[in-house]
């Protein structure tokens, strides 16, 4: 009795360091833990998955598998366009999964606009793109700015509205430059494929800490239709689940979660040269398998800073429900106690 | 012409737009278009300069007056102006003075500044989140459910169960959090629509600031 | 340059932690600094993402001198501040909301249309059954022209359970959320103090 009225009068300070505790040992010592995906983590890689060549590009030599040759030889007709709507401080959510998207397309060929509106947010699109691209390029193959994407960095938020409503026309005409200064017009990604507005830009992929998304499915998808996926942080997540239901919105990454399930994917699939097919979630190969080894160094650690970060999640959150029982016991002993007296 | 103008132009300007939207015609979609655009992307940069004039006048006044703190002031300013002089010197991509400053001062002060809030949040879930009534135990139960649902240790733990955590909060989230987002989103909704109609008739109009 | 950038991010990271403690000079510190390089990182993007191009570029370059009218309008912006003129910011302003009408049509249709066309969907299982009863339910909950007496508090009071499973799961997933913020704090502060050590 005495020890639960203790627990009632806990410094906050001593609840600070149990948290932090919880959160440290498993980011030391990390294990294995089973990340299994859901629908919308799933809808959005499967749609991104669908504008790769190596789903897409004809099989010519007709071995049953698009070489990368193959993929290269395809007249890319598909892109996808990432808004950036995130400052610093929701990074450790978000980042993990706009890295993930990031390096599922550079991977399957899928060529990527990133664009965004606030100030804060155009040196988390350099950062991500740097992580994405240095890893890959260790592995000989050249990542060329403008060819495989287009950064078009910071526009006024002024122009958020005329901008989305331009790239249903023309996104040259809309944006005019990259963060460079380069016409748009003038970049190999636009200048030699077919890419030119949300008919072909099909999917806009938005990752915020706010309903900031909807902007893109009021008049985005309302006018021309085009697909609305969503990044977002976990405390806008359940708000989402009306669009999910309508379609508004095809898929989302939520929070930490989120991106975990995406980075699974990524390593599953994308890395196996493999097509996404939900069989294969449930009977993963070995290669598959090794790829998903957390504590190995199969993967680079800024690829899997979700999956690691879920496992400090676990504990956290078998902590904060344990304090929530204990804070609960103690409240209905001293209620009862309190009757007695009356 | 200090406030009728200004609110002719919002009606005027927002008809046009309404029109936008069913007007399939060449003259709207195209030239309308395209001139407005245009004329929005030249005057967009103007706003931008004035929240940093509003920043650095506020800072100078604090020096100015030595209100109490205002030592703190001239770091401000001097972030301001070294992040600023790198940026127009070196540029913003990767690789510039400017990214270093991003990832060894922005980032780590504005993410930690909010990772503050989960020791306050699991404070608060410790001392004050109680089933005092029904309806707060439905959602303590809730919230329980949905958190175990989210880690892979709840699925690890409950893997034993006729049924698993995670279809029991997947439920949750598409059954009845969905009911009731949806419940709450249409009078939003309709809400926005009202306030943006009122914006359009001239009948709110306190965006365009105080006075006569 | 690395190593001394890594020192600089653990010394604010512990700064800004210091806090939980009390408050203190260095998370002060830190507070001020962060709105100073924010604002002095956005100028010269501004400058060279959009005043160039669409300013500096058509006017000095192409020789457009039509452009002179919106950078006219764009100026006005800068008498917010002025106590005899700063009505004349109310024009930009205006041209600016002037998008709004667009939205009427278009949150009308995202927003209400699509979402009730959705709740209006054969109820062919039990669950859509209860997404109509809980939708419905919680509007007659914000009805508040009519007392929530006798059956239609009854139907109300269904409408406040949906609700209360609703709020926890957003409790459930804020919980997430902030927990996630503080991980990827401390797995900086452990991956850097590994480098070091290593």
């Amino acid at each position: 009795m005495n020890f639960i009225k203790n627990l009632q009068g806990l410094d906050r300070r001593y609840v600070f360091v149990f948290i932090a505790v919880a959160i440290i040992m498993p980011l030391i010592f990390p294990f294995n833990s089973l990340t299994y995906t859901t629908t919308p983590v799933e809808n959005l890689y499967q749609l991104i998955d669908s504008y790769s060549p190596y789903v897409r590009a004809d099989d010519l030599n007709g071995d049953g598998i698009i070489s990368e040759e193959e993929a290269i030889a395809f007249k890319q007709d598909r892109a996808i366009f990432m808004d950036f709507f995130h400052d610093a401080s929701t990074m450790p959510e978000l980042f993990p999964m706009e890295v993930a998207v990031m390096r599922h397309c550079i991977y399957r060929r899928v060529p990527f606009f990133t664009f965004t509106i606030m100030e804060v947010a155009a040196p988390i699109i350099e950062e991500a793109i740097s992580v994405v691209t240095d890893e890959i390029q260790k592995t000989g193959r050249v990542i060329e700015r403008g060819k495989d994407y287009i950064n078009i960095g910071y526009k006024p938020p002024a122009l958020y509205l005329p901008i989305l409503l331009g790239m249903g026309d023309d996104i040259a005409a809309a944006v005019e430059t990259d963060t460079d200064g380069n016409r748009i017009e003038n970049l190999p990604m636009y200048r030699d494929t077919a890419i030119r507005n949300y008919t072909q830009m099909n999917l806009v992929y938005e990752t915020s800490g706010s309903d900031q998304g909807l902007s893109w499915m009021i008049y985005a998808r309302s006018r021309f239709g085009v697909n609305v996926g969503v990044g977002l942080t976990a405390v806008m997540a359940a708000d989402q689940y009306p669009y999910l239901q309508s379609g508004q919105c095809v898929g989302m990454t939520a929070g930490l979660k989120g991106a975990a399930e995406y980075e699974n994917l990524v390593d599953m699939f994308a890395m196996n040269n493999l097509t996404f097919s939900k069989g294969q979630l449930d009977n993963p190969t070995e290669a598959m398998m090794a790829n998903l080894d957390i504590t190995s160094d199969t993967v680079p650690t800024k690829f899997k800073m979700a999956r690691l970060g879920m496992n400090a999640q676990s504990v956290a959150h078998i902590l904060i429900i344990v304090f929530i029982i204990l804070g609960n016991i103690g409240y209905f002993l001293e209620k009862k106690k309190q009757n007695k007296n009356l | 012409m200090k406030k009728n103008i200004p609110l002719a132009i919002v009606i005027i300007l927002g008809f046009i737009f309404v029109g936008w939207t069913f007007i399939p015609a060449k003259w709207m979609q195209d030239d309308f278009y395209t001139a407005f655009l245009e004329f929005t992307k030249t005057m967009s940069p103007f706003a931008v300069f004035l929240g940093i004039y509003s920043l650095v006048s506020m800072h100078y006044n604090r020096i100015r007056r030595k209100v109490p703190k205002w030592g703190y002031s001239y770091v401000t300013l001097t972030g301001l102006v070294v992040t600023a002089t790198l940026g127009f010197v070196y540029g913003t991509q990767a690789g510039t003075p400017v990214q270093w400053i991003f990832r060894n001062f922005m980032m780590p002060i504005s993410a930690t500044m909010f990772s503050l809030l989960a020791f306050y949040m699991a404070t608060a879930a410790y001392k004050s989140f109680r089933a005092r009534s029904i309806e707060a135990t439905v959602l303590l139960v809730a919230a329980i459910i949905i958190m175990l649902g989210q880690v892979p240790l709840g699925m690890a733990i409950s893997r034993s169960w006729p049924i698993n955590i995670l279809d029991i909060s997947q439920w949750i989230m598409d059954v009845p959090n969905l009911a009731s987002k949806r419940g709450i989103l249409l009078g939003v909704g309709l809400g926005s629509v009202a306030t943006s109609l009122k914006i359009l008739l001239g009948i709110e109009r306190t965006y365009l600031g105080g006075g006569d | 340059m690395t190593l001394i950038g890594e020192i600089i991010a653990v010394f604010l990271t512990l700064a800004i932690f210091s806090f939980l403690y009390k408050d203190n000079p260095a998370y002060r510190f830190a507070e001020y600094l962060i709105v100073g390089v924010t604002v002095g990182y956005g100028l010269p993007l501004v400058y060279k993402n959009a005043f160039q191009p669409f300013v500096l570029q058509r006017i000095f370059v192409e020789h457009k001198f039509i452009f002179l009218i919106p950078v006219f309008f764009g100026i006005l912006f800068w008498f917010r501040f002025s106590r005899n003129y700063g009505w004349l910011s109310r024009y930009p302003i205006a041209i600016s909301m002037g998008m709004v009408g667009a939205g009427v049509t278009m949150s009308m249709n995202s927003m209400v249309l699509v979402q009730v066309r959705q709740a209006m969907i054969p109820l062919e299982t039990f669950n859509i059954f209860l997404i109509f009863l809980g939708t419905i339910t919680v509007m007659f909950y914000f009805f508040f022209s009519k007392a929530h007496t006798g059956l239609y508090g009854k139907f109300s009071r269904i409408g406040i359970w949906y609700m209360m499973i609703g709020f926890g799961a957003s409790f459930g997933y804020t919980v997430m959320a902030r927990i996630s913020l503080l991980i990827g704090r401390l797995q900086f502060l452990a991956d850097t103090f590994k480098g070091w050590i290593a």
